[in-house]
């Protein structure tokens, strides 16, 4: 008797119903949408920032000193047909001046710069061309420094060597490289004086936590005597902004369930007036609380249930969209979000149903004396 | 034998509305009482209070060796669904169940349903060919049939019915007189409310209540 006045009260109210479902079947969609972009995008988030910039260095034993030691044609023996490395940069850093003032001037390969650092913000342009030994992209503190802007020039001196370069782009990476001015690695080397010389080289390695750790041993195995290390700096600041991400989708759902929980609520509390004169009447029958409170919960959680499964599949075709558009990755569903999402809505769903439950204080005597 | 219905002084407040007040009077076990009286003398509120829906103020009142005030909500609720049959005047069916189930419904609070026995008493009101319609697609007559089955479903010790006829024409009030006789007849306890001089006259008793007060018991002039 239970499910056939179950299906009766279903169908006798399917209109507050079906709203109440809206709101349970969006706010789920979204929800669900967020915590499989939260387990999905995560992975391939940190893929992403792979590509932002290098992760792991070669640089020779004595680190802090700036003996440019390692030849240039280390960049043969690190291998750079690896699917697993975006870029590899090799740098030799010397100390110039500008005019009166020091600079510390950054030799390297433009082209891996710019693929290593693609998300860097450029004023100007790029130097496309690796061995381009007339431009140079300035940092902007240094350009702030020297009054430059794109297409200034520069007179670069180290002791008696000096070099005139022009400003292509004035880079902001918002790190030490915007105080360093960065020229060919042919250039660098021939202002100091050290030919086919390196200081260190910046690998940009793309792949998780372990297997980058996997790649930078085998990497130190083919390079006895180097030092071989992951920056930890950006490992760091990675997972701050994964925390970030993480707390922002956090409060975005929970911001979200409150909402549809006052939509279903909304809907509810009309459902309540409709229903307090049967609630009377089923209490006048001799029906005690329990048992009319047993089929308004069961309806809500099957509300929940269903609301749960409709905004779950809503939400991955929401969740791969989001993907693609905001972080430019394709998210696969998560099946353990489809429980997470269930559990959700049922929740939202019985606290929702809040109405209904006081119904249970409904006084039979007048409500069934008014008309 | 004692009687099935003992009422001690009783009393009735809504906060400054005295609706009863010392009203007593007893009901043997198979008799049918007509409760008679101007609008607003507290018919209704006698019924309610019978009935387990409202709480005596003060007074004693004793329904088959159970005394009402004393009961908590709960055994209150035990009490509705074991002794009592209601049948109102606006007849108070639950619009989305079938008459049928409105009668299921009694079984269900009561202890477990029994959809055959459930069609039999509707067959004995004369629907048995209504049993899937719902109260919208039944004319008035025969909801409140629907609803004198459902008061009989659980063989309740009392019947109590609020201006049964209220809202129905005199064909249909014909038919529940009949019905009611019946169950008289077969032995069942009632008390009707009602302002029709037929029905008074029908009773055994007639308990007539003024502004709150028990104004005397009639015998029927027959
Ligand atoms: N819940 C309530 N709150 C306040 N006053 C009430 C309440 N219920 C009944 N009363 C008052 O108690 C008195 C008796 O009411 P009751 O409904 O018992 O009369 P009645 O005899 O059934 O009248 P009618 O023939 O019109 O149905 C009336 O004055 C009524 O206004
Ligand atoms: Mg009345």
């Amino acid at each position: 008797m239970f499910w056939r006045i179950f299906r009766q009260l279903l169908r006798a109210s399917r209109g507050r119903l079906t709203v109440a479902l809206i709101a349970l079947s969006s706010g789920s969609a979204i929800s669900s949408a967020l915590l499989n972009i939260n387990l999905d995008a995560e992975q391939k988030l940190r893929h992403e920032f792979r590509t932002l910039g290098a992760n792991v260095v070669v640089a020779p034993p004595s680190a802090g000193s700036d003996a440019a030691l390692a030849d240039a044609s280390i960049m043969d023996r690190i291998g750079i047909g690896s699917p697993q490395m975006i870029a590899a940069a090799p740098y030799l850093y010397v100390a110039a001046n500008a005019g009166a003032q020091p600079v510390i001037l950054a030799g390297t390969w433009f082209d891996q710069v710019a693929k290593m650092n693609s998300w860097w913000k450029v004023d100007g342009a790029w130097v496309t061309s690796r061995d381009d030994s007339s431009h140079c992209l300035v940092g902007q503190a240094a350009a702030h420094q020297f009054g430059l802007a794109p297409g200034s020039h520069i007179e670069l001196r180290a002791g008696e060597r000096k070099v005139s370069l022009t400003a292509s782009g004035i880079i902001t990476a918002g790190s030490d490289e915007d105080t360093q001015i960065f020229t060919s690695l042919e250039v660098a080397q021939n202002l100091a004086g050290l030919p086919g010389r390196v200081s260190l080289v910046q690998l940009s390695v793309s792949g998780t936590p372990s297997e980058i750790d996997a790649f930078t041993s085998r990497l130190a195995g083919a390079l006895p005597g180097l030092d071989v290390r992951p920056v930890r700096k950006l490992a760091a600041a990675e997972g701050s902004i994964l925390g970030r991400i993480r707390g922002l989708i956090f409060w975005t759902i929970t911001l979200i369930l409150i909402l549809t929980t006052l939509g279903v609520l909304a809907s509810m509390a009309a459902l309540a007036m409709e229903r307090s004169r049967d609630v009377g009447l089923m209490k006048a029958l001799g029906g005690s609380v329990q048992r009319i409170m047993r089929l308004f919960l069961a309806e809500a959680a099957a509300l929940g249930v269903l609301g749960g499964t409709i905004g779950f599949a809503i939400g991955v075709v929401l969740a791969r969209w989001i993907g693609g558009r905001v972080f430019g990755v394709a998210i696969s569903p998560r099946l353990a979000v489809f429980p997470a999402t269930i559990i959700l809505a049922v929740g939202v769903a019985l606290l929702g149903a809040l109405p209904l439950r006081l119904l249970g204080r409904v006084r039979p005597a007048e409500i069934l004396r008014g008309e | 034998m004692t009687p099935l219905v003992q009422v001690e002084n009783l009393e009735k407040r809504f906060d400054a509305v005295r609706a009863l007040h010392g009203v007593s009077f007893e009901v043997e076990a198979g008799e049918w009482i007509a409760i008679m009286g101007p609008s607003g003398s507290g018919k209704t509120t006698l019924i309610n209070i019978l009935g387990g829906l409202d709480h005596p103020t003060s007074g004693r009142v004793v329904v088959d060796g159970m005394e009402i005030g004393e009961l908590s909500e709960r055994e209150l609720t035990r009490y509705r669904s074991d002794k009592i049959g209601f049948v109102f005047q606006q007849f108070h069916l639950v619009p989305y169940l079938t008459a049928l189930e409105n009668v299921m419904l009694a079984q269900y609070f009561h202890s477990i349903t029994d959809e055959k026995e459930a069609a039999e008493a509707l067959r004995r009101v004369g629907l048995e060919d209504r049993l899937e319609h719902l109260p919208a697609q039944l004319s008035g007559g025969e909801q409140q049939r629907v609803a004198i089955a459902r008061a009989l479903i659980n063989h309740p010790k009392l019947i109590l019915a609020d201006e049964p006829t209220g809202n129905l024409d005199e064909e249909n009030e014909a038919t529940i007189l009949k019905l009611l006789h019946e169950l008289h007849s077969a032995g069942h306890t009632i008390l009707v409310v009602t302002h029709s001089q037929a029905i008074g006259n029908l009773a055994d008793r007639r308990v007539e209540l003024e502004h709150g007060r028990l104004a005397r018991i009639t015998l029927p002039v027959r």
